[in-house]
């Protein structure tokens, strides 16, 4: 590997003046799709626990994606958002009672047994259900799998559950783990759940802590023609800055999730070979979310709320932290989402003179020192962009006369402080939007969640209607009048601001010119990679 | 001989009681901690109250912090440094697989320091108020004053972006299935960088200290008696001068072993280096107690051993035996 | 007046105190100069230096002021770096004072936590102090003292063994004198020069260590650091170098200039010493 890059390097500067006439041809060349090779990948952190079935989140998805599938995934043009994987149809019953899944055939795990329909009710309901984050919510009226022949699985609910909910948590709730591997001992305790084992394009090669996780290819997968790809090797880069400089200097190829900071783009954008890539997280939307604690009297008052909303610049937000790379946010449902969205919502525009206004109307005078009175703010620390969402908040408030003191924690403080200790006023939360709102987003308004439960209404914001609202939805099983009733959601949420949300942003991906077939599902970095390739 | 055992006795008695305060302090310090593991681990998964109780009661969390410090030392006693929580395995396991990345990141840099700088020390000696001498020690002092990490940056910018002589960072390439020679090629290769951002700055500290002991030594009785014997003036400068100087360098290695494990979290963490620096800071972030307690437990054990074998070394070193001899 | 003049007989020690005495005054013209917060957003987002001049050194990310960041930078680092030295010398002094003068169990106990201290690496243990008890001036500033009190202690300690038998002492004992009166009476005064020698070293490695939390984003949020700067500038370390490099400086010339002005008060009191 050593010596390979300084060829390579004497050969671009050999032809460099020759590169300028023949780019184009160039870039053709990438996109045949070409067998072979190792993808290095920047990873910044290290999940601990691998298995998607337990843990489904995208930091494990980046790695166990390609492991092992979900029974579908989110796709461009399909319908409904959807391509089939382990599951190759899907049909709900009209009383919302059951789901059936009709299976692929010829499916092998990767030890060599059979993949079948008693693997899938394993996994619904010893694995989904009882332990899963986001499957405990969602599956928690999942009663029984039956399994009328090894290729079709037929859930069966307790009460009725709009299949619309089912569907929308597929790709990313629905990762299958084999039944005979799990089956023996305790779920949480099995080996496996450090080293994979599933039915995807890629076998869990090797971890070393530290350094690298190493997929290989696995040559028994069911589509014949793919993967294409010999090996992906994660290379583990903790410091925010070596993914850029590791691209450059030839050592990865890929770096997701916005590895590269988005104030170091617009340079490696223009670096010979490397691409910046904006699609293929169009189903990973988060979202930057002001949260309020409801138990501060002050913020009790929907004029504050008001007021804090009407001094958030969103545009600047946008442009000068996000660097352009985010959309600004009208309520809780993303606007790039297709099925849910709608723009008809109050809105509050950037206006210091309104807030101030309505400040004062709330009662709450300018002291001689020009300040109203003085917050808590609490940055949550996972991003970069929400602690310096948390330095411009500071300053937009101070402009309104609120005085807000930035409390930095480390996560888990940050989880304590927030969600078992509600010890804030007010918080930047990244929620993440995942499809529906049933999933993870209705919990963030709801009254009634108990302390502690991360990424939820921890604020004490109590409004009977809106539960209402939440509570009726979750039984609608008609698609359309559901929609429906999440359009009116957004519209109460945005009158009545639980929590204020500022913008919607997604990921970058940067990669060498000769990665190919990148981004060509809406959750790319966390699908399969059966097709991606290297090319040259 | 006696003597050292002597030492050696009353060294071992009195790090067994060094050892338990710093487990029991640090036990401390991290059961005040906001956020306990589970706090930690859900961050990146979300869950609900149920899923978190399960997770408390599995990871025994849910115990009283007296019970799981008895447990913790009683474990101890077996030599069993416990299972960690964020890893699911036996911490000795996950220490023994980055001890080896800080031992030759942290004995690379310090024979980087202590020979490199030494060797400066008596080029800047030899002529105390020269201009040479007030070079190297301003120099070497501005690289003192350099933030480990800025240099570890603009090192990396340098030498493996710009000029791509060295690569970026980690221990070695990855998944290379290289052995043997090839491998340790590979390793000196990774190691360049990270050393050199440790070692320089390290540099100073013996360099100035060889140069003080020097400018000491030149006052002495023996070497003005050297140089009145008309011995050559590189004679004296290495065979007395620099040898009395040396002595106190001893010490220091003992002294910054334990700050330089410090410093090698910082450069550990900008050049991805799977040490145990990195794996504190980790350990830390995921409130993950015992694995915690297990680094300063080794590294704790590590500096009591330098230490050690620094003043035996010092023992056999007696610096009455080198004067002696200077003016015999 | 004749020790000033040695003082002043370097030249390394000379620019050392006039590195210092820019320090101190940029430190105090700061709110004069840039009255205000200085992390308010005074305009564009990553302007260049020398574009505009109510902006000279340009602004960073979210368009802040960088010139009026580092003048209140310095203000932060100096607080720290005084403070920091300040309690790790009180605390040392008093650690070896006790442990010298009372002898015994005690001496035994103080050094064996002492010696606990200097095993754990001291960044570790700042950094894991900071981790937990959250990130605030006054935290970072102790957690920098729990790891620089223990090289004060040990030279207290032994200047204390070798004066607690002197005349004055055993003169004081005889008046009966209390024995703590004693200890922080007449021994502490006594055996604080070598102590404060280690000022310069210390203030120093909290300045750097300062630098190095905020660095792993461990700095208070509510005030402007050098390391803080750096920290925030290395996300754009290739297309605006300046916003890390000028911090940079900036504290590798702090650093330098304590330890240079700290070098020259040493060697200036040795002089007299052999001298006299």
């Amino acid at each position: 590997m050593s010596g390979l890059p300084i060829s390579r390097r004497g050969l671009l500067a050999g032809s460099a003046l020759l590169l300028a006439s023949t780019a184009l041809p160039a870039i053709g060349r990438a996109q045949t799709p070409k067998k072979g090779g190792r993808l290095i990948v920047a990873a910044d952190s290290e999940p601990r626990n691998l298995n998607p079935a337990i843990v489904a989140s995208n930091g494990v998805f980046f790695i166990s994606s390609k492991v092992v599938e979900t029974l579908a995934e989110a796709s461009f043009d399909g319908k409904d958002g959807l391509q089939p994987r382990l599951a190759l149809s899907w049909e709900g019953s009209a009383d919302g009672r059951s789901v059936t899944f009709k299976l692929r055939d010829g499916v092998k795990w990767h030890d060599g047994k059979p993949f079948t329909s008693a693997d899938v009710a394993f996994s619904a309901l010893q694995v989904w259900k009882p332990l899963q984050n986001l499957g405990r919510t969602v599956f928690k009226d999942l009663e029984a799998v039956d399994t009328p022949d090894k290729l079709t699985a037929v859930f069966k609910f307790a009460k009725p559950t709009p299949f619309q909910l089912i569907r929308n948590a597929l790709p990313a709730l629905s990762s299958v783990v084999p039944k005979h591997v799990y089956e023996m001992g305790k779920i949480e305790d099995n080996p496996a759940n450090n080293a994979p084992v599933g039915t995807g394009p890629f076998k869990f090669a090797e971890y070393k802590a530290g350094q690298y996780y190493r997929l290989a290819r696995n040559d028994a997968y069911w589509d014949k023609d793919e993967p294409y790809l010999d090996e992906i090797v994660y290379q583990v880069l903790p410091d925010r800055t070596s993914a850029a400089a590791a691209l450059e200097a030839e050592e990865i190829q890929l770096a997701a999730f916005s590895a590269v900071p988005l104030a170091d783009l617009d340079r490696i954008s223009k670096v010979p070979g490397l691409k910046v890539i904006t699609k293929g997280y169009e189903g990973l939307t988060y979202q930057l979310v002001v949260e309020i604690n409801h138990r501060r009297k002050e913020l009790a008052d929907l004029k504050v709320r008001q007021a804090i909303a009407h001094a958030i610049d969103k545009d600047f937000v946008v442009k000068t932290i996000f660097l352009g790379y985010a959309a600004t946010a009208t309520g809780p449902v993303p606007k790039n989402d297709p099925q849910f969205y709608t723009a008809d919502v109050p809105i509050y525009p950037f206006d210091v003179a309104k807030a101030n206004e309505l400040l004062d109307e709330a009662g709450y005078k300018r002291a001689d020192d020009g300040k109203r009175f003085a917050l808590k703010l609490l940055p949550a620390p996972y991003f970069n962009e929400t602690k310096q969402f948390g330095d411009y908040l500071r300053q937009a408030l101070a402009v309104i006369g609120i005085d807000a003191q930035i409390v930095n924690n480390d996560s888990a403080a940050h989880m304590k402080a927030v969600y078992t200790d509600h010890a804030f006023d007010l918080a930047v939360g990244p929620p993440v939007f995942r499809g529906d709102p049933a999933i993870s987003t209705t919990i963030l308004v709801q009254s009634g969640i108990p302390d502690g439960v991360p990424f939820s209404n921890q604020g004490g914001y109590k409004n009977a209607d809106l539960d209402a609202l939440i509570a009726k939805a979750s039984e609608t099983l008609d698609t359309s009048a559901r929609t429906g009733l999440y359009k009116e959601f957004q519209k109460m949420v945005a009158a009545d601001l639980p929590l204020i949300n500022v913008a919607e942003w997604s990921f970058i991906s940067v990669a060498r010119d000769t990665v190919g077939n990148i981004a060509n599902n809406p959750r790319w970095a966390v699908s399969n990679w059966a097709d991606t390739f290297l090319a040259g | 001989m006696t003597r050292a055992l002597t030492l050696l006795r009353r060294r071992l008695v009195g790090s067994v009681f060094v050892l338990l305060i710093v487990v029991i302090g640090s036990f401390l310090l991290l059961e005040a901690a906001p956020g306990d593991a589970v706090d930690a681990y859900i961050v990146s998964t979300g869950g609900d109250a149920g899923m978190i109780e399960l997770l408390r009661h599995r990871w025994g969390l849910d115990q009283s912090e007296l019970t799981r410090l008895a447990n913790y030392l009683w474990a101890l006693l077996h030599l069993d440094l416990g299972q960690s929580v964020t890893f699911s395995r036996p911490i000795r396991d996950v220490i023994l697989e980055r001890l080896p990345s800080t031992l030759i990141l942290m004995g690379s840099a310090t024979a980087l320091s202590f020979g490199l700088g030494s060797a400066l020390g008596i080029y800047a000696g030899a002529r105390p108020g020269s201009f040479r001498d007030r070079f190297l020690s301003i120099g070497s002092l501005a690289l003192y004053a350099v933030p480990g990490f800025w240099l570890g940056l603009v090192l990396i910018v340098v030498f493996a972006v710009d000029l791509r002589w060295l690569p970026i960072g980690g221990i070695e390439t990855v998944a290379s299935a290289k052995t043997g020679v090839a491998r340790a090629r590979d390793i000196a290769a990774h190691l360049v960088l990270p050393v050199s951002a440790l070692g320089f700055i390290y540099l100073a500290l013996y360099l100035r200290m060889m140069r003080a002991g020097m400018a000491e030594a030149w006052r002495q009785d023996f070497v003005l008696a050297a140089r009145a014997r008309g011995l050559p003036r590189r004679r004296i400068v290495l065979a007395h001068v620099a040898r009395n100087a040396l002595l106190p360098l001893v010490t220091m290695l003992g002294l910054q072993s334990a700050q330089m494990l410090g410093g090698s979290v910082v450069i550990e963490s900008v050049f991805a280096v799977p040490g145990l620096g990195r794996l504190a800071q980790e350990a830390v972030a995921g409130r993950d107690t015992p694995l915690l307690l297990g680094i300063i437990l080794v590294s704790a054990v590590l500096v009591i051993v330098i230490n050690l074998l620094v003043d035996l070394a010092y023992a056999f070193l007696d610096p009455r035996v080198g004067a002696g001899e200077a003016v015999a | 007046m004749k020790r000033l003049h040695r003082f002043f007989q370097t030249p390394e020690a000379i620019a050392g105190a006039l590195i210092l005495a820019l320090l101190v005054a940029i430190a105090l013209a700061a709110p004069l100069l840039f009255p205000g917060d200085p992390q308010a957003i005074a305009g564009p987002a990553l302007l260049p230096p020398l574009q505009n001049w109510s902006l000279p050194l340009g602004t960073d990310r979210l368009g802040r002021d960088v010139l009026a960041e580092l003048f209140h930078g310095a203000r932060t680092s100096l607080a720290v770096g005084l403070a920091a030295a300040a309690a790790a010398l009180l605390v040392g002094a008093v650690v070896g004072t006790l442990a010298g003068f009372a002898g015994g169990l005690i001496d035994e106990v103080l050094m064996r936590i002492t010696d606990a201290f200097q095993t754990v690496p001291s960044f570790l243990l700042a950094l894991a102090f900071v981790s937990i008890v959250g990130p605030s001036l006054g935290v970072v500033i102790a957690a920098i003292a729990l790891g620089a009190w223990t090289g004060p202690a040990r030279v207290a300690r032994a200047e204390v063994l070798s004066i607690r038998e002197r005349d004055y002492v055993a003169g004081a004992r005889v008046i009966g004198m209390h024995p703590l009166e004693i200890a922080f009476r007449e021994v502490l005064p006594n055996a604080l020069p070598p102590v404060l020698a280690l000022s310069s070293v210390i203030v120093a490695a909290a300045i750097l260590t300062e630098a190095a939390l905020s660095f792993l984003g461990l700095g208070d949020p509510n005030r402007v650091t050098w390391g803080g700067m750096i920290a925030e500038g290395r996300t754009v370390l290739r297309t605006a170098p300046l916003l890390s490099i000028v911090p940079g400086i900036a504290l590798v010339l702090t650093v330098l200039g304590v330890y240079l002005a700290g070098e020259g008060v040493v060697e200036s009191t040795a002089v007299r010493r052999s001298l006299s």
